[in-house]
């Protein structure tokens, strides 16, 4: 399994966190309550259609429940003493995905790829990249040559916008 | 037989397809010498690159990705201590010990010769395995298909990341993404919130990119001030008679527990090279110099996690089971370019097949030559600047992922599988599990349903037909397996304390 054993459940030595073992358990629980609320939502398939076979709804449900065991096994093991890990998330995290809701707001009012360059560029900076020409060079150059690629090789229609209009024409 | 030699030579008169897989070795080499680009990410993001050329063109640069990445990701485990993919983490152990004493070039001549050999040895184990399987294979009904998916899923409870229990919330969690869009025996629309999008359920390509990619450049950015150190390296030599007699062994033994590990659903390389490595301890006459930059060391681990790529198609191809998270990706592959995994490939589309195949033998070889006259070269890559190296991988990520379906809500998937990945991966979840429930999720859900129609809703007479009730009993001790293991391992101290009477 291709995973980082650092992060994926690796040995744990740091502080452990009484907000943290408790918040994953209780996510999975309330995600659980979601998906069952909404599967009890669902049309129920008549009986001539669906045989000896399970309605839509059962087997999300039947999943949830298991999960649902699973978490108990989960808080049990917390009870017994083992934590949950205790991650510190860096400022340049929540920066990324600050980029991200920018970059979906740039693609859907403004442009694909200017959604793109603007996140190259303060993702760069915002990582650590002095040279500022060279992030500047990157978020023009890396766009520019994925569009090329795509459009004329692979023959990818992109959605219009300020820069593919000009483009497409 | 004759044909399926034939199609595997085929690869050797295609001058393009020698061409790919030399341009796409490359490829794999440098992400696989990236940290934290590995072979999985790396056959997420070429995807979409594939989606033009002919099917066994574009399963040949997966599957060359998937080896080419997983023998380089010891290149950085030696020299700079830091392994390039989790496959690699063992090889640290001795690999890097050998680089500071000034032995960096011997230990990547084992690396390189130890995973071709690897990698070589599974090929062959997976063109005889894969058309045995397949025949059995062709015996399986829905009950039979419902155990062996169950079977897989149960085994996630033993892979390395993630806890067991962890894992299999993962598994889950993947399945249930499954159910999303229109429920196919019915065409009840199930959690799509009138998003007619979701009709068809979930793309996995962009799910993939979202888990695998985006959430590992998430992860990656709170590692930015990780300082490395890198060794000095003048040139990869070949390993000498004298390492040849110490290392046969272990490698033969490594190679059958890699192919073995690899077969094993939901297991891949990672697993088989830390087994690979501790039982290459287990056997030395030289247990003391392991940790401190043992030949053995490094040539259990990396012949061990090759061995497990080819092991791993096996039952990607022959039951559309992935054995890794990489396996997972191809397996997507193979669906997006129309060739449906399952024994009935192995009689409709044999020359396909191993033409797959043959690509992978000649990918092994050509990472030989590459390791060995290019390893210094590529182990400068590990020095491309992080902060330019992942906004563009975010880039091809999400052009990736719009590429497929050219649907921008793709893109959206992508963001939204980067933040759950990210945020499952720092609270200790691994999120293969989630990709391998994904997949394995509609094969579960309609074989279980067609299994019910079977025996007019009494699902105990699964357990009458005596495949079904094996893959169960096998899926029961996958369950149990890691609980086992745990308490044998936490009594074996306890009796080694015990005074002799």
């Amino acid at each position: 399994m291709d995973a980082d054993p650092d992060i994926e459940g690796g040995a744990d030595t740091r502080r452990p966190s009484t907000f943290n073992d408790w918040l994953v358990p209780a996510v999975i629980f309330a995600v659980c309550a979601a998906v069952v609320y909404f599967a009890l939502q669902l049309d129920t398939a008549p009986a001539i259609i669906i045989g000896e076979a399970m309605q839509p709804r059962s087997f999300p449900i039947f999943l949830m429940v298991l999960i649902g065991v699973l978490n108990i096994a989960l808080i049990a093991q917390l009870l017994r003493g083992s934590r949950m890990p205790n991650p510190k998330h860096a400022a340049q995290t929540w920066v990324t995905m600050a980029l991200m809701a920018v970059f979906y707001l740039l693609t859907v009012y403004v442009d694909l790829f200017v959604g793109l360059m603007v996140v190259i560029f303060v993702m760069a900076l915002a990582w650590g990249e002095r040279r500022y020409w060279l992030a500047a060079l990157t978020a023009i150059v890396t766009p520019l040559s994925i569009f090329l690629l795509f459009d004329l090789v692979l023959k990818v229609r992109f959605p219009r916008g300020v820069l593919t209009e000009l483009y497409y024409g | 037989m004759t044909e399926a030699l034939a199609a595997m030579a085929s690869v050797v008169t295609d001058p393009y397809l020698l061409f790919l897989i030399l341009v796409t070795t490359i490829v794999g080499v440098v992400i696989g010498a990236l940290p934290g680009l590995g072979a999985t990410t790396g056959a997420a993001l070429l995807l979409p690159f594939t989606l033009t050329m002919d099917p066994v063109h574009a399963i040949a640069v997966l599957s060359t990705i998937y080896v080419s990445a997983t023998f380089a990701g010891s290149i950085t485990a030696i020299l700079i201590n830091t392994p390039g993919t989790s496959a690699a983490a063992a090889t640290c152990l001795d690999g890097y010990p050998m680089a500071q004493r000034g032995e960096a070039g011997r230990a990547l001549g084992i690396a390189v010769v130890s995973s071709t050999i690897g990698g070589i040895f599974s090929v062959i184990a997976l063109c005889i395995a894969a058309p045995l399987l397949a025949t059995v294979a062709y015996e399986f009904r829905p009950p039979e298909y419902f155990a062996l998916t169950l079977f897989g899923l149960s085994m996630l409870a033993s892979i390395s990341a993630g806890g067991a229990i962890k894992n299999l919330i993962g598994g889950l969690f993947g399945v249930w993404l499954a159910t999303i869009g229109a429920d196919k025996s019915t065409s009840i629309e199930r959690f799509m919130f009138g998003n007619y999008d979701l009709y068809e359920g979930l793309h996995f390509v962009p799910v993939m990119i979202g888990l695998f990619a985006m959430s590992e450049l998430l992860v990656q950015s709170t590692r930015l001030n990780l300082i490395v150190e890198t060794a000095v390296m003048k040139a990869v030599q070949l390993p000498s008679m004298a390492d040849y007699r110490k290392i046969w062994r272990t490698i033969l033994r490594s190679c059958g527990i890699g192919t073995f590990i690899g077969v094993l659903p939901a297991e891949g390389a990672t697993v088989a090279s830390m087994i690979g490595y501790s039982e290459a301890r287990r056997w030395s006459k030289n247990k003391e110099e392991f940790g401190k930059g043992s030949v053995e060391g490094i040539a259990g681990a990396e012949a061990a996690n090759n061995a497990a790529t080819g092991g791993a198609m096996v039952p990607t191809m022959v039951l559309g089971i992935p054995g890794s998270g990489t396996t997972a990706v191809i397996l997507v592959g193979l669906l997006v370019h129309g060739l449906r995994p399952g024994p009935y490939l192995f009689t409709e589309q044999v020359d396909k097949v191993y033409a797959i195949f043959g690509a992978m033998m000649v990918a092994n070889v050509m990472f030989l030559v590459l390791g060995l006259y290019a390893a210094k070269l590529f182990a400068r890559v590990s020095l491309v600047p992080t902060a330019l190296l992942w906004p563009i991988v975010f880039a091809l990520s999400v052009i990736g992922a719009y590429a497929l379906n050219q649907s921008l809500q793709d893109v959206w998937i992508v963001l939204i599988f980067g933040i759950i990945g990210y945020f499952m991966r720092r609270f200790g979840f691994a999120v293969a599990p989630v990709a391998i429930g994904l997949i394995l999720g509609e094969m579960v859900e309609t074989n279980l349903q067609n299994s019910l129609k079977i025996f007019d809703g009494q699902w105990w007479l699964i357990l009458t037909q005596p495949l079904a009730a094996f893959f169960l009993v096998l899926a029961v001790l996958g369950l149990c397996g890691p609980v086992l293991f745990g308490w044998l391992s936490r009594r074996q101290p306890k009796d080694a304390a015990q005074p002799e009477t």
